[in-house]
């Protein structure tokens, strides 16, 4: 039986690197003692898959993940006690029973929205930076130069951009931002920031960077649906 | 330092953890990690392993000792780790004091902090914790403020070159010493006596050493003069031992850590202590004698574990887990139970003479990791010397059944420098690779692997060959390159350790008090991590040595006679130093001595009158 979980990554589970994330639904999995389903061969390892990664630090208040277990069981039950065994700040939210054939999340979710908290190093008013994101938003390329083990690379972060808003709340900007995730890459969160300030002479303090995902989407033509909505499923379960 | 409250300290923190390498290090959240309130609990102890997380976390003892103390219920245990470079650099950037994982209080606010001495290479990191935590690194600076110092673990053996940082020692196995200690602790701060007075009753514990009340002299030469003992204290002090292993406190639900550690896995503890008398191993002398736990106790924590951690390995710990009385039962026990939910078994200290291919095949779900055997030395006659009593014929079998069964990898340990060593000792490592080799060609698998790793003998006290000096630096470095330009064959892979690192690790193991100063000179000037070869710096020691006037060859290169006073000599493991002198003498006759754990005693003296006696379970 494959379950989609919807969960979320937030507090001080927001230090587990995504690498880490298996190990610990499946150690959570098996405390539960519900049995994994393994991938044949050599080094057997269970069927647990994830969605892009989430940047050590950063909250995410609705991440996925695709888990196959043995026996069939029912769905809520499954979610109840796989939950009482994940650490704090993994909370798990929903969860459906994929049919056969159904899509991994990493062939679905293409965009992802996020929620930056700034404060600002100097005083900005909101005309300013309305003006600011507006002319970021107008230009057609934004080009970023990066260091990668292979050296200085440049690449162009604008297409991955699809909405940029900000708004003052008291000492800080408050910004909304979606981008387009995919095989070819992204753009991350901290990069728009840098280069709005870079830019648009906004005087960001990104040094206390506050970020947060607040979903992954599967985007079709400019409307965002969830990856439990997607496919064609039987079951549904809202975790309470 | 500023006083920071924990509240403080973990905003602070928080504000540069995503930068860090690994910030899961420095949070104390794990599954089954213990938060205590504070507030209800008599006496706070942080539990200090100087070294990373991931290899501290690894350390069974650490993790044995945690549960145990938090297991009372006025007692609290936080863990502390060695931060890595790039976090201490941050932390000292901002001014943020070292803190316990589980509640961010700073080191300053506990009680006790515990060192676990596992191997001299991390003396600095303790320098360098306590220095970080705002704690005075020496023991007069130190006030009724500042928390008590402790260590435990095997350097504490010889824990001479510490002398002057630790306020006391504990000595042996801590299960029920620790307790008592901390008992002492929570009475002292209900009716506080002056320090000196408070020492003198906690050095009534078994195994704990106040070096304050001991008073060395030396002779010009710089050999030991006398060791004396004040009045009040015992004359020597004789390690704790836990008589009961099998009833003994045991966690079964270990911290599960979210980065993968170095053993990442349940541990089971089969046993303690090692019978076999290698001659070079201090493990095999200080844990004496073995004792076993029963099968009905293993199959109960064995299920424990795997419903309170989700690991899906169990690695069956002790010094030498093949002599487990009952290894086979408990193997097959373990999976007819746990092998249908995916959880296998590990062996990590496997044998070639109590090495049972058939066992390795049922522990092993894969064959890729190969197979580790340890014949130490390259002949007959040398593996004598140190009592090592595996002939080539056990490990040309092993190998040949190994070959058989499928692997393909097979991995060699060897020492160089071993007392009595000669060329032809080498050669013999040379030819025992080949022969390996040759016979899996000959059994017709592709693609072998031999892997013959060199460590270099280093003198440890207490075992019989702490009189013996460690060979010089250069010809060992000659040995080392020799075999590296002979075991040239694509089959062979060679590591060896480093010289320098071994070099320094036999003058702390051999040291005595008066390398306390420069153990503080090398911290000051960045020391740290010398155990890792990429932060290990040589020249800060040199220097060190240069600046204090001090001869590193007179302690790691130097052969001591038997009427040396030796600076550990008013410790003792319980096996009698007269022992340790016949062993000496039998090596240097190659004269082998039998394992005592069949009914024939060998007379290491541990035994008798101390309530403890082999046992065996099988
Ligand atoms: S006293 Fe005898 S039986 Fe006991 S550990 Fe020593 S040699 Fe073995």
């Amino acid at each position: 039986m494959r379950l989609r979980i919807a969960y979320t990554k937030v507090e001080d589970a927001k230090y587990i690197a995504h690498l880490d994330l298996t190990r610990v639904f499946e150690r959570a999995i098996r405390r539960a003692g519900i049995t994994m389903s393994y991938t044949e061969g050599f080094n057997q390892r269970p069927k647990i898959s994830f969605g892009f990664a989430l940047a050590v630090g950063t909250e995410g208040e609705r991440e996925y993940v695709d888990i196959d277990i043995q026996r069939e069981m029912d769905l809520g039950e499954a979610l109840a006690r796989i939950q009482e065994q994940l650490p704090p700040g993994i909370r798990l939210l929903q969860g459906r029973v994929l049919t056969q054939g159904a899509k991994p999340l990493m062939a679905v979710l293409n965009a992802a929205s996020y929620r930056m908290r700034v404060l600002m190093a100097l005083p900005i008013l909101p005309e300013r930076l309305q003006e600011g994101i507006g002319a970021w938003l107008a230009r057609e390329h934004v080009t970023l130069s990066r260091f990668t083990k292979r050296g200085p690379t440049e690449k162009d972060i604008r297409p991955w951009v699809k909405r940029l808003e900000g708004e003052i709340h008291g000492d800080e900007i408050i910004f909304e931002l979606e981008v387009e995730m995919g095989n070819a890459g992204s753009v991350r969160p901290e990069e728009v920031l840098v280069s709005l300030r870079e830019l648009e002479n906004l005087p960001l303090d990104l040094e206390a960077l506050h970020i947060k995902r607040t979903g992954v989407h599967v985007s079709y033509q400019g409307e965002n649906t969830s990856p439990l909505e997607h496919d064609g499923f039987v079951q549904l379960a809202e975790q309470s | 330092m500023t006083k920071y409250t924990a509240a403080e300290i973990r905003r602070q923190v928080e504000r540069f953890l995503p930068k860090v390498l690994k910030p899961s290090r420095y949070l104390g959240t794990e599954w089954n990690a213990i938060q205590k309130d504070w507030h209800k609990t008599d006496v706070h102890m942080a539990f200090a392993f100087p070294d990373v997380y991931e290899v501290g976390m690894s350390h069974l003892g650490t993790r044995i000792l945690y549960h145990l103390v938090n297991s009372y219920p006025e007692f609290l245990c936080e863990r502390v780790f060695t931060p890595w470079v790039d976090m201490e650099a941050t932390m000292r950037e901002k001014n943020i004091p070292l803190y316990a994982l589980e509640s961010f209080q700073p080191l300053q606010a506990f009680d006790v902090v515990g060192f676990t001495l596992q191997y001299e290479m991390s003396y600095t990191n303790i320098l360098n914790m306590l220095d970080l935590a705002g704690i005075p690194l020496r023991t007069e600076e130190r006030g009724a403020e500042d928390p008590w110092i402790i260590a435990g673990g095997p350097c504490a053996f010889n824990p001479e070159p510490l002398v002057g940082f630790i306020d006391f020692f504990l000595l042996g196995e801590s299960e029920e010493q620790l307790p008592e200690v901390l008992g002492l602790i929570a009475e002292q701060k209900k009716n506080p006596l002056p320090r000196q007075d408070f020492l003198r009753r906690v050095a009534q514990v078994q195994g704990v050493y106040v070096p304050d009340f001991y008073h060395v002299n030396y002779k010009p030469d710089g050999r030991i003069e006398k060791i004396e003992a004040e009045s009040g204290v015992p004359v020597v002090v004789e390690k704790a031992i836990v008589q009961d292993l099998d009833q003994a406190f045991f966690p079964t639900n270990p911290v599960v850590p979210y980065l993968e550690i170095v053993h990442d896995r349940m541990m089971l503890e089969v046993m303690r202590g090692c019978s076999r008398g290698c001659r070079f191993c201090q493990a095999g002398m200080i844990y004496r004698p073995v004792r076993e736990r029963s099968l009905e106790t293993l199959l109960k924590q064995t299920e424990e574990l795997v419903r309170s951690t989700g690991y899906d390995e169990i690695a069956l710990t002790s010094l030498s887990s093949g002599d487990y009385s009952c290894i086979q039962p408990v193997i097959e026990k373990i999976l007819e139970k746990h092998g249908d939910e995916g959880v296998g078994i590990s062996l990590p200290s496997l044998r070639v003479d109590s090495f049972d291919v058939e066992l390795a095949e049922s522990v092993q779900k894969t064959r890729k990791s190969g197979l580790t055997f340890a014949p130490e030395a390259g002949t007959q006659r040398l593996r004598d010397v140190i009592n090592k009593g595996v002939t080539e014929e056990n490990l040309l079998n092993a190998a040949e059944a190994a070959f058989k069964k499928g692997w393909s990898t097979i991995k060699l340990y060897f020492m160089v420098g071993l007392p009595t060593e000669t060329q032809e000792d080498i050669d013999g490592i040379i030819d025992l690779a080949k022969k390996v080799a040759n016979l899996g060609t000959k059994l017709g698998r592709r693609n072998i692997t031999i892997t013959i790793s060199t460590s270099i003998f280093v003198p440890k006290a207490h075992t019989p060959f702490q009189w013996e000096p460690q060979e010089a630096k250069a010809s060992v470095e000659l040995k080392q390159r020799y075999l590296k330009e002979n075991l040239r064959d694509r089959r062979f892979k060679y590591n060896y350790h480093d010289v320098k690192t071994s070099y320094l690790e036999a003058v702390f193991a051999k040291g005595d008090r008066r390398l306390a100063p420069l153990l503080e000179w090398a911290f000051k000037h960045g020391a740290r991590f010398d155990g890792w070869s990429d932060q290990f710096c040589e020249e800060v020691w040199i220097n060190a040595f240069k600046e204090l006037g001090i001869d590193p060859h007179f302690y790691a290169n130097r052969a001591m006679d038997y009427d040396d006073i030796l600076p550990w000599d008013h410790l003792e493991s319980g096996v009698a130093k007269q022992f340790l002198v016949e062993e000496h003498h039998r090596a240097l006759q190659e004269a082998k001595t039998i394992d005592c754990r069949h009914n024939v005693c060998t007379g290491c003296g541990i035994c008798p009158g101390r309530g403890v006696q082999i046992e065996l379970k099988g």
